[in-house]
Parts: structure tokens; sequence; C-alpha cells
């Protein structure tokens, strides 16, 4: 019976959980699903993490290859993410060019690296003009149930912690390179930038909603938080919100950050051992 | 704080204290209902009307028609199949006209209209879910002005809010314009015009005077009257 | 428009001019300071069958940016953009129909998100579309010595240590949209969001003269 009320009236049957403070999947409105973090996943990448937030998997490899800076940056390499939602992860994805969604989140995510100054370009140059590293961050979304932004943040910033670059010996006369692949370093990874996505349905605020819960509420927030410090406050429009409702998120997703940079911590340590 | 009747209003501004009768109250373009009881919702930005005892609405700019059932309207035939026709009317989607809604129309004898002729009819149904639906027939299936309009014609469209200007009663323009000029017009809700003359001078000539007429404020109307003279 | 009497919180100058196309129904040309945008808006009109909903009107929001095609950057105000017309909107009463919004940058010298959002509010309440609030949004940078300058101009926003973006209602001046970049503490993020709340009231005032003044001369 609950199946037949929840496909003719989704939005009441939820209203209905709500109203009992839980959700369908049993959960309590401010609890967070069980977070999986898995480093050294993809072994022909340089660098690479598996993330999983309740159903929600993505995984992130990183493939460096060397390349010729900008005239403009001399000093500077590059980081290019992107994010892909092939047709496998959600029936909402076609195959064909990334959809609205994928683009936004590449950018956003991108935006935030460079914003939250986490990594610095200036560390992947090996020869100012000449010579730099280009990190290729691909993020594939293997499962999509929600919070799409929180996983892809969280498997970038752990792929690039495990990322190990060869030292690469060049010759500028006879442009000649020669690759270690002996003595590798990993790169500086400044801060951690981790992120927490709430939404809103009614005048409840719901933490880490799953794909049916995006779907229903009508507006979404993510905070991201690094090191004690905000990164962003992004709410892309939506219902409105009090103010207080909205610091109360940024308050809970500080205190969510500490935990979430043991676990990528823990993860980059299991995997040396 | 509240708005009062012939304040200006903006999306988001609250009218209380409603004026009702035997506990209803009647509301026009603009207005919806409000979380709160007696209380209403402006949704368009205009000059807040009241008509005693209870009607409210928002006096504001209109820019696309919206059809509304009883409307007299003009519009353009725009395709042809069987029985029906399609007719635009300049809202978000053609409405229908059955070929059987004319006076004295049956199965065998239909009115002879092709696609771009011009007719003037009445919304029989407007429905938001449904197409809209039109007639040219009265309820006692008499034609009287309705009915498809000749091509010697010229079909212009204006300002839906100059239309509201043009059928006020105590609009000079038409009747100021008669004096010099003989014209037929057929003015649909819609802000599509259907004019006709004798001669195609005299039809822009009014073109003119009524695109002229649309850019000034009630005031000026009769200005450009005397201008015309 | 003057905000508050101190240099750095002062807003640039605003100015619009509206029904400056003919053929949409509703459109503005607003500038803030040397950021310009031109925004039309069409609907309700006709909808494709694949966009069609039979509960509300289908809202899509086209950004063009200045030269080119849209690139990546752009869906993402795009999104924005999209997020706070459908929630401003009263699309309910629209079904089956689509209310197209058009946003052509003309000149970005900062604050675009900013003016697009503001255009494109006086779009929709040009084009007399039913709206359960109106939007209004300011912007504002955080140098790196803490100081804070509403509506920021390009430069300051490049050299700026955090730039911040909210878009408020006119009914409880509530959030609606916050868009951040670089980093700065929740003090910080507060004191930004009071700055722009008021900043806001101003453009919600600048819209009601506008607005009067059109519609006394039209109706």
């Amino acid at each position: 019976m609950a199946k037949q009320f929840k496909s003719l009236h989704p939005i009441k049957f939820y209203r209905d959980y709500l109203n009992q403070n839980v959700r369908p999947d049993g959960r309590l409105l401010s609890k967070f699903r069980p977070v999986i973090v898995n480093t050294g996943s993809i072994a022909t990448a340089d660098g690479s993490a598996l993330v999983r937030i309740g159903k929600t998997t993505v995984i992130c490899g990183i493939k460096a290859e060397l390349a010729q800076p900008k005239a403009e940056k001399p000093k500077e390499g590059f980081l290019i993410c992107n994010v892909d939602l092939p047709p496998l992860c959600s029936s909402k994805f076609r195959p064909g060019p990334p959809s609205d969604l994928a683009q936004v989140t590449t950018r956003f995510v991108a935006d935030l690296i460079l914003n939250s100054g986490c990594i610095h370009l200036r560390d992947l140059c090996i020869l100012k003009e000449k010579l730099v590293w280009c990190l290729y961050a691909d993020l594939i979304c293997l499962d999509y149930d929600g919070c799409l932004i929180d996983a892809c943040l969280l498997a970038l910033l752990t792929a690039l912690k495990t990322v190990k670059l060869p030292s690469v010996d060049y010759d500028v006369a006879i442009d000649k390179k020669v690759v270690n692949e002996d003595e590798k370093k990993s790169i500086l990874i400044y801060n951690t930038p981790v992120s927490t996505t709430y939404a809103i349905f009614e005048d409840k605020i719901i933490t880490d909603p799953t794909a049916e819960e995006e779907d229903l509420s009508s507006g979404l927030i993510t905070i991201v938080v690094k090191e004690k410090e905000l990164c962003s406050v992004h709410k892309p429009g939506g219902s409105p919100i009090s103010e207080e409702k909205l610091y109360d998120c940024i308050q809970e997703t500080i205190k969510r950050a500490d935990l979430l940079n043991t676990l990528i911590n823990t993860a980059i340590s299991e995997q040396t051992h | 704080m509240p708005a009062t009747v012939g304040d200006f209003v903006v999306p988001g501004d609250v009218i209380a204290d409603l004026n009702s009768l035997n506990g209803v109250t009647l509301t026009g373009p603009g207005l919806h209902s409000h979380e709160e009881h007696n209380c209403l919702l402006v949704t368009r930005a205009g000059t807040l009307c009241f008509k005693s005892p209870n009607i409210y609405w928002v006096e504001g700019l209109q820019k696309r028609y919206y059809p509304k059932k009883g409307d007299l309207v003009v519009g353009i035939v725009t395709k042809k199949a069987g029985n029906i026709m399609k007719v635009d009317i300049g809202s978000s989607e053609l409405a229908c006209l059955p070929l059987l809604a004319f006076e004295g129309a049956t199965k065998k004898q239909k009115p002879d209209l092709q696609v771009g002729d011009v007719v003037y009819a009445r919304l029989l149904s407007a429905h938001r879910e449904m197409e809209s639906e039109l007639v040219c027939v009265d309820s006692y299936y008499k034609a009287g002005k309705l009915g498809p309009l000749s091509s010697d014609g010229f079909v212009m469209t204006i300002n839906l809010n100059f239309v509201n200007r043009l059928l006020d009663f105590n609009c000079p323009l038409l009747h100021t314009l008669g004096k010099k000029y003989v014209f037929e017009v057929a003015i649909g809700m819609n802000g599509k015009v259907w004019i006709n003359s004798h001669n195609v001078n005299d039809t822009l000539n009014l073109m003119i005077a009524l695109l002229a007429a649309e850019q000034e404020s009630i005031d000026n109307v009769t200005k450009v009257c005397r201008q015309l003279m | 428009m003057n905000v508050i009497d101190d240099n750095n919180l002062l807003m640039r100058k605003v100015n619009c001019k509206l029904d400056i196309l003919s053929r949409p129904d509703g459109s503005v040309l607003l500038s803030q300071g040397d950021t310009v945008v031109i925004a039309g808006v069409y609907g309700p009109i006709e909808v494709k069958t694949q966009k069609m909903l039979i509960n509300k009107a289908s809202v899509e929001t086209f950004y063009r940016p200045k030269s080119g095609t849209p690139g990546i950057g752009d869906r993402l105000y795009e999104s924005i953009i999209q997020n706070i017309c459908e929630t401003s909107l009263v699309s309910a009463l629209y079904p089956r129909s689509s209310i197209v919004v058009i946003i052509q940058e003309m000149q970005n010298y900062g604050g675009i998100i900013s003016c697009a959002v503001n255009a494109c509010c006086f779009a929709l309440l040009n084009s007399g579309i039913d709206m359960k609030f109106l939007v209004a949004s300011a912007s504002c940078a955080l140098d790196d010595k803490g100081v804070f300058h509403l509506d920021p101009d390009k430069l300051l926003s490049d050299k700026a240590k955090a730039n911040f973006v909210f878009v408020f209602d006119n009914i409880a001046k509530r959030i609606i949209a916050s868009h951040t970049s670089g980093s700065f503490n929740l003090a910080q993020y507060e004191e930004a969001l009071e700055l722009c709340k008021k900043a806001c009231d101003a453009i919600f005032d600048f819209y009601k003269t506008k607005m009067k003044n059109e519609i006394a001369n039209k109706v």
C-alpha cells in the first residue's frame, strides 16, 4: 500500500514521514549517510580514489602529462577537472554530450579547487616557460543517488593526495626529457575543502539528501569548508530560507568536516601501509 | 505593511482587511489567495483597484494574451483539418474553431475559409489545461457581428493595455476618427485589430493614427485626435 | 542610487530602460556601473512536446555571453538564473506552456550575476507574468585587509580575497541564492549578507519607482 501511495502522492508521502521526524530510509533529518573512501583504486592512474556516500559512487582518476605552460602564466601547471555522468549512473542521463548538471558540477568543482587554494599550480612547474605538469582529473559517477558535488569533491581531494609524480630531468638545449619513474614524489596539498549538501523541503532542512529527496525538494544548499574556514556557500536558487537556518547548516558542516578529513587521512595511510 | 486601494503594488505585496459580500471577495488579474485568512497576494505590478462592494484587481501591464471565456477576439486561420480550423489568437497555443460553428453552417454547406483568412470570434471555452475553443455564433446560433472578416481589410497588432483603452466608452479616438473616415473596425481582446475602409489610403491612415495613439497617455489621445482633424 | 554614505559601501549607478525590444513580451536593458545586460522574456508561449509539463509552465533560461557560444561557466549562471525564475514565478498558472528568459551579456565589468538576476526580474515584471515575489541581487567583495566593498567592479573583485553574490526576495528578505568564491569565515559571511541585504532594499525601491513610471505612461 505504501508503494502505491508513494507513487501517487510523492510529496504527501514524504511530508508524512518528515512530520514524524524520520525519513523513508530510516534516517533522522540531520543524519548523514555512511561514507566510504578507498584510494589507489585505479592502478594505471597516477592518483585515484573511489568514494561512496550512501549509494552515490564517484570514482576519480588523475593522469599526469607533460605540457608546455601558457605564455601568460609561464610558471603554472594545469589541473583540468571533468565530471562525467554516464547513462549508467541514473536513468536521468542520456548518452551524448555532457548534460547541464555535469557541466555545472564540473565548473563548480573546478572553481572550488582554484578558490580554496588547496593546490598551487606553481608546484606543477618543472621548468619555467618550457615544461609543466598537466593533471587530468576525470570524475565518473557510477551510481547517482544525490549529493553529487560532495562525492566529487571528496573523491577529487583524496585522489589529489595520492598523486605521485616522477621526477623529470629536462635538457633545454636539446629538448630532451628524462622521466625517472623510480623517484616519485607527492604533490603538496595545502588544505582540504570538503562539502555537505542540504535540501529544503517545505520549511525543513534535510541533510545529505538522496536523489529522490533532491527531486522532491524545492532547493539545494551546498556548503564547502576547509580547516574551519568557509570556502563556498552555494545556494543556486530554490525556495527562500532564513539566515538562521543557513547559519545552522554552516555550523553543522564545520563539525562534519573534521570527520571527513580524518576519513581521507585514514584511507591514505591505509594505502601506504 | 499591507497595501491599500489606489497604491502602486508589486508582486509579493499583501492586501489585508478585504471587503467582502457574504464572505465572498472577487479577484481580478494579478491577485491570488494568501496563506493567511482574509488576505490577498499581489502577483503583478500595477495599481490596486477596487469596485464596490467586493471586487479587487491590479491594473498593470499585460503583454501576452491569455484566453478568457467570453472574450471577442480577432484570429488568423493557420491550419485546416477536416471540420476543424486552428486559429492563431496570439496566446500560447492555437485555438480551435469548428467549421460548423458558423451561422447556418451544415455538414454539406460550410463557410469557405482558407488558411490566412481572418475571423472575428468569441471564446466559448478557455481553460488553462485545455485547448481554447472559438465560435462564430451566439447562444441562439446567430452570427451577429461574428464571422469571417473581409480580406480587403488590414490586421494589426496593438498593445493589450491599449485595447482596453480603445474599448473604453469614454475614449474619443474612434469617434473622432469616424467623423473623418468611413471605416469598419473589429477590435479583439487579444490585441489584434482589423480595419477596413473604402480605399487603401484611408486604411493606412487609420492604422497610423492607432499606432500614434498607442504611445500616448489617455489625456494626450484627445490631443492626437485634434491633430488628425 | 546611494545606499550607505561610505565610499566603498556605495552601489554603482543603476540605470534601466524598459521595452527596448519589440518582439519579446518583456525586455529591459539594465546597467550597473559599466556592466550592462539585456534581458528578454517570452511567455507564456507554445512549448515543445518534450519539455511540456502538465501541471506548470516549463521555464527555460539562456545566458548568452558577449562573444562566442556559451561555455560551462555560462551554464552555471544559467542554472542559477533558471532556479531563481522557477521559484519566483507562479508557474502553476500557465500549465502546458513555456516561459523563456534570455539574458544577453553586453559588457561585463564585474557583478555580472547580480546584474543578470536583476535584469531578469525586471523583464519578468515588464512582461506581466504572475510572480510570487520580486528578487534582487547584490554582490560584495572582501579585500585582503578585511574591508568590504559593495558592488565591486572587475578590478576590485579580481583582487579580492572573497566575493559574495546574494539574491533576496522582497517579502521577508530571505535568501534565495548565495554564490561565493574565495575563502572567508562565518562572521565575514554574515557581514557580507547584511551588507547585500541593505543594498537589495534600494534595488526593490528602484524596481517600484521604475515600474510605476512605466505603468503610469502605458495604462
